[in-house]
């Protein structure tokens, strides 16, 4: 049994996905038996953590937040000159969008939608940054969208809705391939499986 | 007969699952047949081989309910022979957690299959319990089932059995979703989108009823023929209650927006399917007598048997449970005369196995306080 404090340290620690009771303890013990530095140096990154990385005001990804501007803190990708801005790729979580990162396919800009239509949950369209949307697509000169939300009911419904909402825009918008595996999501989908799917992107006229 | 190849459950080890005590049994490759009073464990035993077969149960939907009270949780490894696959036997496992929904760790051969559907898919079983009677008589929610467990197999076939059971999970959330957000009063914007998946996977869904229909319905008629005596003909027909094209599906839906609202759920699509039965023209459900239902059930379980075995050039695994009940000496015949006629192996669980008339290839156990033992 660990002391109170422990015990209080460990319990934060299960509150992280994948860490149960077991591996919560571990990772005490293993701070406790290390130079006092790194519970210390790990205990200060982790109080500046949400103060220094915000969502992006223009993508939604993880940010670096500036000093001076942390009202809209811009990411790498969209600090990025080098990226297409007339593509954008559009997903449902900051996990897929770093999934699509490292396939290494995708040569233009995210947005980050934060959550999918869902009515069983009581997500109906007027909880999806729709504006937010539209105005990047504008400001951008966005020419073709591709969405990426992933393969499960929520997904492809989200997908329908967004289709029949940007249509009238004059876009061109498709929809990755359905080569990532079904109800899988799309963070564990391979590298080359993922780039495959977004080669092979199907128009959704 | 049919130069299918044999399919059997050799090995059960079981583990803290409900009554059964930790132990082997050693099952024989044609008729086992599983005595004792009840309450002792006999459907216990056939509950670990069906689960273990399809990582599911057919007495409960919560599968913590397996696991002995006192146990953190159940297991069951089969080693199976199959001739499909000469040499090697298969080994599935499935462990059962006692805590919270009953989560399932399932392995296939040392390892986790890619889905659920190819491990429940491997080794194709057939089950025939007191509750399947209901199948001529009762909702139809039990015909969808049999047209489904039917159609998976036809659909693995050619690969693809995995791919109808995602077709049967979506289409039930789509609706699911559609049905909430019509009492949410949300607009087309998003009804627009699940009418389209229900009507995507509904129409895939129908198709591969329609095919498994097919496949059951001369069999069916056959084997009512040759139980029953009245000389009323039997008729078996598929009823989607939903258009076999996508976009006349989705329209119809769109159409029907304010009754379903009513309603409170979908008044068309393939979640009210039936398969209907005619004998002499009129539903058997009003006309038939309890023998006549009785004959029905029998040879719809001989065609699910026959079906499945067509398909997967193996015969299926049958798993008979209480047939003690079934034991009145002017039925019997019938019974036994199904039994006789499976090639595959049997396993079947009794109080009276004195009544059990099957000679030949045949191994009985005993069931005592959760312990099976050879007689
Ligand atoms: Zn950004």
């Amino acid at each position: 049994m660990l002391p109170r404090h422990a015990r209080i340290v460990a319990r934060l620690l299960e509150r992280l996905p994948g860490v149960g009771e077991r591996t919560a303890t571990r990772y005490v013990l293993h701070l406790l038996a290390e130079d006092p530095a790194l519970s210390q140096a790990l205990g200060d990154a982790l109080r500046e953590l949400h103060a220094r990385v915000r969502g992006c005001a223009r993508c939604g990804n993880l940010a670096e937040v500036v000093p001076g501007l942390e009202a809209s803190p811009i990411c790498e990708i969209c600090a990025d000159g080098r990226r297409d801005a007339s593509v954008l790729c559009v997903v449902a979580r900051v996990q897929d969008l770093a999934a699509i990162e490292r396939s290494g396919a995708m040569r233009g800009r995210y947005f980050v939608l934060g959550r999918l239509v869902s009515p069983l949950e009581g997500v109906g369209p007027e909880d999806l940054p729709l504006e937010r949307l539209r105005a990047r697509i504008a400001e951008d000169g966005v020419k073709e969208v591709i969405i990426a939300t992933p393969p499960s009911v929520d997904g492809e419904a989200t997908s329908l809705f967004l289709a029949r909402e940007l249509a009238a825009l004059g876009l061109s918008i498709s929809r990755i391939a359905s080569g990532v595996p079904h109800g899988s999501e799309l963070e564990y989908a391979d590298q080359v499986t993922l780039g495959r799917a977004i080669a092979g992107r199907k128009s959704l006229g | 007969m049919t130069s299918n190849a044999t399919l059997g459950i050799h090995r059960l080890e079981v583990r803290d699952f409900r009554n059964l005590e930790a132990q082997v049994v050693e099952l024989g490759p044609r008729f086992n047949v599983l005595a004792g009073e009840n309450g002792q464990g006999k459907t216990n035993l056939l509950e670990a081989l069906y689960v273990a077969t399809t990582t599911r149960s057919f007495r409960t939907s919560t599968l913590g309910d397996c696991v002995r009270h006192d146990a953190a949780s159940a297991f069951a490894r089969i080693r199976v022979l199959d001739d499909r696959q000469p040499g090697v036997a298969r080994i599935q496992s499935v462990e059962l957690d006692g805590q919270g929904a009953g989560r399932r760790k399932v392995q296939l051969d040392g390892k986790r299959p890619p889905t659920l559907a190819e491990y429940a898919l491997a080794t194709p079983i057939v089950l025939f319990e007191p509750a399947s009677l209901a199948l001529s008589q009762g909702g139809a929610a039990d015909r969808r089932r049999l047209l489904d467990r039917v159609a998976i197999h036809l659909a693995a076939r050619h690969g693809g059995g995995a791919e109808l059971l995602v077709d049967l999970e979506r289409y039930r959330r789509a609706h699911g979703h559609r049905k909430k957000a019509l009492e949410r009063a949300m607009d087309a914007r998003v009804l627009d989108p699940y009418e389209r998946l229900m009507a995507e996977h509904g129409v895939r869904i129908v198709r591969a009823r329609r095919e498994a229909a097919e496949a059951l319905a001369g069999r069916v008629v056959a084997g009512f023929e040759a139980i029953a005596t009245a000389p009323l003909r039997l008729e078996i027909a598929y009823a989607p209650k939903a258009p076999e094209d996508v976009d006349a599906f989705s329209a119809l839906l769109a159409e029907r927006r304010e009754l379903d609202a009513r309603r409170g759920s979908a008044t068309r699509g393939p979640h009210l399917d039936d398969l209907a039965f005619l004998l002499g023209g009129r539903p058997a459900r009003q006309v038939a007598s309890q023998g006549q239902h009785r004959a029905l059930v029998l040879a719809l379980k001989g065609a699910e048997l026959a079906a499945i075995a067509e398909a997967r050039e193996v015969e299926p695994i049958l798993l008979l449970d209480d047939v003690s009940s079934e034991l009145d000496p002017r039925r019997n015949a019938a019974l036994f005369a199904f039994l006789h006629a499976q090639v595959g192996q049997v396993v079947l669980t009794t109080t009276r196995p004195e009544l059990i008339e099957i000679a030949g290839d045949r191994r009985d156990f005993d069931v005592v306080a959760g312990l099976v033992r050879p007689r």
